[in-house]
C-alpha cells in the first residue's frame, strides 16, 4: 500500500455552474440487488430467476431512473455505462432485454462464465466474486484522460470490498504485494490472479479515478460494516440518496433529481421517505445543508412531481432537517490506507458468526 | 401508516433498548418512526444496528431528564427534554402516536402543557392490562383494563366516571367489546363505607344510561375473576393494585427458583416447564407493551422504565392499532356521549397518509 490519496474528495461545484464538458463519466453496475430487485437465497428463488422473462423483472425502486439521467442524451457522448454481474452468461439474451425496456443501453455488458466454471470444476469460482469482478473491472477500465468512475454495488455480496480494492489499485495504493495477498486470501484461482497481476502491472497508479461506490443496502446491512472503506464507500437506501449524492457532486443535473424523485414517488416513495433517507446522509455527514436546500429550491422550481404539488416535498424535507437543530457534521473520513485483510477476516468471522451446524442464523 | 414518536432516552441500557426496538420496528413495520433524543448519541449508535432509515427519522432534544427529579423542576430546568420535543412532534401529527418509558409524572405534565384535552375530560388516566381468568368479548381476550394506575393520584367522583366512560370506548374498539362491562374498585365492605369519590361515582354510573353495562363495586381480590372488562379506580389505589399484582407475579418467580434447591422439587419443576412458560409468558409485562394515557387528543403510550426491546416493540404495535381503530376518536366519542356533550369537537382528524 502506498502513497497519500491526491485529495480524493468530491469536485463539489458551486452553484449556478455547467458540468465540465469535456471530462468522461464510466459508471459501472452490479445487476442483482443492485439494479434489479432479484432473490437467489435459495435454490427456488434462482430457478425463478433463470425462468423469468425480461417484462417480469422489476428494476430496484429509482435506478432505472438514475441510470437514464445520468446517460441523458445531451452527455451521452462522454458517459460510459458497463454492467458487470454475477449472473451467468446465459442469462445475457432476458437481461439486455429488460435494460432496453427499461431505456438503457449498456456500452459492455459483461456476466459470469458460470458454465465454464461448473464444467471445469471450478466450483470456488462459482460462488466467489472477487476473482471475477476484479478481472472484470480492471478489464473494462477505461483508459481516457479524466475520467470519473462512479460504482454501484450492493450489501449482499462483496462489492464494496471489490470496488474499493479496484479503485486503490488505480490509485496507486495497492500495490503488487498487497494485491497478491489479498487474492491468496480470497481464494481466487491461480489463472485468475495471473491475470489480475497482468492487468494490475497495466493499471497500477492510473489516478485518482474512483469518485464515488454506491453500496444498495438492499439487506439493510449496519451502517458501521462500511465505515473502514471511508468516504468513497457511501452506503445507500435507495437510489434518491444516491442521486442527492451525486447532485451534490455536480455529476446529476436538476433536471435527473427531479426524475429520480418522481420516479421514487412512482414507486411509492412518500415525501417524508424521501426527506427520511436526506435526513440519515445528513447526519452521516454525507450531504450538507446547503445541498438539500438547493435540492428544495430545484423541487420548488419545477411546477409539479407527478401531478401532486412539489411543496409537499420541500415542506418534508425542511421539517427532517429543522428537527435536528441546525446539525453541522464533518463529512467521514478518505481512508489513506484500508486494512483489506482485516475487513475480510472481520466478514468471514461474521458470516460463521451467524451460522450454527450450518444453519443460517438471524442477522 | 401511524407515525410512531418513540422518546429514546429511557428504558433499559439508557434507552439503547428503545432505539433498537425504534430499528425493528423500522425493517418489520410499514410505520413512520421519530426517535427523539441526543442526534449525536443516536447516529452513532445507529450506525451499528440493521435499520431503515427511510422509515426512521431523529428529532434532537438537547436538554437530557435527570431521573427522579419532579416533573415541574424537569420542565424548568431542561425544557427541550425529550418527552417535549416528541410531545411537541406529537401534536403536529394527526396520527402520531407517543411512545416513553420516561417518568410517567413528567409525561402527563408535558401532555397537559402540549397536546390537546379531550373535551369533558378533567384529568387523564393512565390504563394498563392485567391477565383475568375469563375471556373478554368476541376475540376471547384474556386481559381486563384497569384505570387510572397513576397519572391522576387525586380524583373526584366526575373523574372517576369519565375513566369509565374512556375505558369502556376503550375496551370497545381493542378488545371488540360491544357493551363492556364496567366496575368501580372498592374496599372490602362494600360502597357504603366506600370514599365520597367512589360513592358519588357509583350514584352517578348507576343513574345514567350509558353505552357500556355499569356492574357495580369489584373488591381487590376480584379483579383477575373476569367479572369486568374495565375497572375504574382512582391513580393512587390503581398504581399501588398494579403493583401487587407485578410484586405477587414476581413472588412466583422467585419462589420457582427456590424449587430448585430440592432434588425432587426441580424433577418437578421441569416436568411442569411447558406450562411455567406459558404462565410466564402470560404474566409479563413485557408482552403487553406500554399503558395508554387516555385523555388527550394524540395516543401516548407510557412503558414501564425499565423496558426492554420487546416492551418497547409491543407498545410501538399496540399504538399502532390505536391509530388504525381510531381508538381516541372513539375515546372523545365515548365521554362525548356519557356528558352529553354532543359530537366531540376535539376528536383527532382522520390521520394524513405519511
Amino acid at each position: 500500500m502506498t502513497s497519500d490519496p491526491a485529495d480524493p474528495s468530491e469536485p463539489t461545484r458551486p452553484e449556478g455552474q455547467a458540468l465540465q464538458p469535456r471530462r468522461f463519466m464510466h459508471l459501472r453496475w452490479d445487476l442483482d440487488k443492485t439494479y434489479l430487485r432479484t432473490e437467489f437465497d435459495t435454490v427456488k428463488d434462482l430457478i425463478k430467476t433463470f425462468r423469468q422473462k425480461a417484462e417480469e423483472k422489476i428494476a430496484v425502486a429509482g435506478a432505472s431512473a438514475l441510470l437514464r439521467a445520468l446517460l441523458d442524451p445531451r452527455e451521452r457522448s462522454h458517459r460510459r455505462v458497463t454492467f458487470i454481474s454475477g449472473s451467468p452468461r446465459q442469462m445475457r439474451k432476458v437481461l439486455t432485454a429488460k435494460l432496453a425496456l427499461d431505456g438503457v443501453e449498456p456500452d459492455m455488458f459483461i456476466l459470469k462464465p458460470n458454465l465454464e466454471n461448473l464444467l471445469r470444476g471450478r466450483f470456488r469460482a462459482i460462488r466467489g466474486q472477487v476473482g471475477y469482478k476484479l478481472k472484470a473491472l480492471l478489464l473494462s477500465h477505461m483508459a481516457a484522460e479524466h475520467v470519473d468512475e462512479y460504482l454501484f454495488g450492493d450489501d449482499a455480496e462483496q462489492d464494496a470490498f471489490i470496488y474499493s480494492v479496484y479503485a486503490d489499485i488505480l490509485a496507486g495504493r495497492v500495490d503488487a504485494v498487497a494485491l497478491a495477498a489479498i487474492l491468496s486470501t480470497c481464494k481466487v484461482y491461480r489463472g485468475d490472479v495471473d491475470e489480475i497481476m497482468a492487468y494490475h502491472r497495466q493499471l497500477f497508479g492510473s489516478g485518482e479515478v474512483v469518485r464515488r461506490i454506491f453500496i444498495h443496502l438492499e439487506r439493510r446491512s449496519p451502517l458501521d460494516r462500511f465505515a473502514a472503506y471511508g468516504a468513497r464507500v457511501v452506503a445507500i437506501y435507495n437510489y434518491f440518496q444516491g442521486a442527492a449524492v451525486l447532485f451534490e457532486a455536480g455529476a446529476l443535473e436538476p433536471r435527473g433529481l427531479l426524475a429520480v424523485t418522481e420516479a421514487m414517488e412512482s414507486e411509492g416513495y412518500t415525501p417524508e421517505r424521501l426527506a427520511n433517507s436526506l435526513q440519515d446522509l445528513m447526519r452521516r455527514g454525507v450531504l450538507h445543508f446547503g445541498t438539500i436546500e438547493r435540492m428544495s429550491r430545484e423541487l420548488a422550481a419545477a411546477e409539479s412531481t407527478m401531478g401532486r404539488p412539489v411543496p409537499r416535498f420541500v415542506h418534508a424535507f425542511e421539517d427532517a432537517i429543522g428537527s435536528l437543530e441546525n446539525l453541522q457534521r464533518p463529512g467521514p473520513r478518505w481512508e489513506a490506507e484500508i486494512n483489506y485483510l482485516g475487513i475480510y477476516h472481520e466478514a468471514r468471522f461474521r458470516r460463521q458468526q451467524h451460522r450454527f451446524l450450518g444453519i443460517r442464523l438471524l442477522d | 401508516m401511524a407515525h410512531i414518536v418513540l422518546d429514546s432516552c429511557a428504558g433499559r441500557d439508557g434507552g439503547r433498548e428503545a432505539l433498537e426496538a425504534a430499528a425493528i420496528a423500522s425493517l418489520q413495520l410499514d410505520h413512520q418512526i421519530t426517535v427523539v433524543g441526543d442526534e449525536s448519541d443516536i447516529t452513532t449508535a445507529l450506525a451499528k444496528i440493521a435499520h431503515d432509515a427511510e422509515r426512521l427519522r431523529v428529532a434532537h432534544a438537547r436538554d437530557r431528564c435527570e431521573p427522579d427529579v419532579d416533573a415541574a423542576e424537569v420542565l424548568r430546568q431542561a425544557p427541550r427534554n425529550s418527552v417535549v420535543v416528541g410531545l411537541e412532534i406529537a401534536a403536529r401529527d394527526p396520527s402520531a402516536v407517543f411512545v416513553s418509558a420516561g417518568a410517567p409524572g413528567l409525561i402527563v405534565a408535558g401532555a397537559q402543557q402540549i397536546l390537546g384535552r379531550i373535551p369533558g375530560v378533567p384529568h387523564a388516566a393512565l390504563a394498563a392490562v392485567y391477565p383475568t381468568l375469563r375471556p373478554h368479548g368476541p376475540v376471547s381476550d384474556l386481559f381486563a383494563l384497569l384505570l387510572d394506575v397513576g397519572a391522576t393520584v387525586e380524583c373526584s367522583g366526575d373523574d372517576l366516571v369519565t375513566f369509565a366512560a374512556m375505558g369502556a370506548a376503550y375496551a370497545a374498539k381493542i378488545s371488540r367489546i360491544d357493551r363492556p362491562r364496567v366496575a368501580l374498585l372498592c374496599n372490602g365492605h362494600g360502597i357504603a363505607n366506600a370514599p365520597t369519590r367512589a360513592r358519588e361515582a357509583h350514584r352517578r354510573l348507576l343513574a345514567a344510561t350509558t353505552a357500556f353495562e355499569y356492574v357495580g363495586c369489584l373488591r381487590a381480590d376480584s379483579v383477575t375473576s373476569g367479572d369486568a372488562d374495565v375497572i375504574v379506580t382512582d391513580g393512587f389505589s390503581g398504581d399501588v393494585l398494579l403493583r401487587t399484582l407485578e410484586g405477587v407475579a414476581a413472588t412466583g418467580e422467585s419462589l420457582l427458583r427456590r424449587a430448585a434447591e430440592k432434588f425432587q422439587w426441580r424433577i418437578g419443576v421441569q416436568m411442569l416447564s411447558d406450562g411455567i412458560s406459558a404462565i410466564r409468558e402470560f404474566t409479563d409485562w413485557e408482552n403487553y407493551g406500554g399503558a395508554p394515557l387516555l385523555g388527550f387528543d394524540r395516543a401516548v403510550m407510557v412503558t414501564q422504565a425499565d423496558s426492554g426491546r420487546r416492551a418497547f416493540l409491543n407498545a410501538i404495535r399496540l399504538g399502532a392499532k390505536i391509530d388504525r381503530l381510531q381508538v381516541i376518536a372513539a375515546v372523545a366519542a365515548g365521554v362525548a356521549e356519557f356528558h352529553g356533550l354532543g359530537a366531540p369537537s376535539a376528536s383527532p382528524p382522520a390521520p394524513e397518509a405519511t
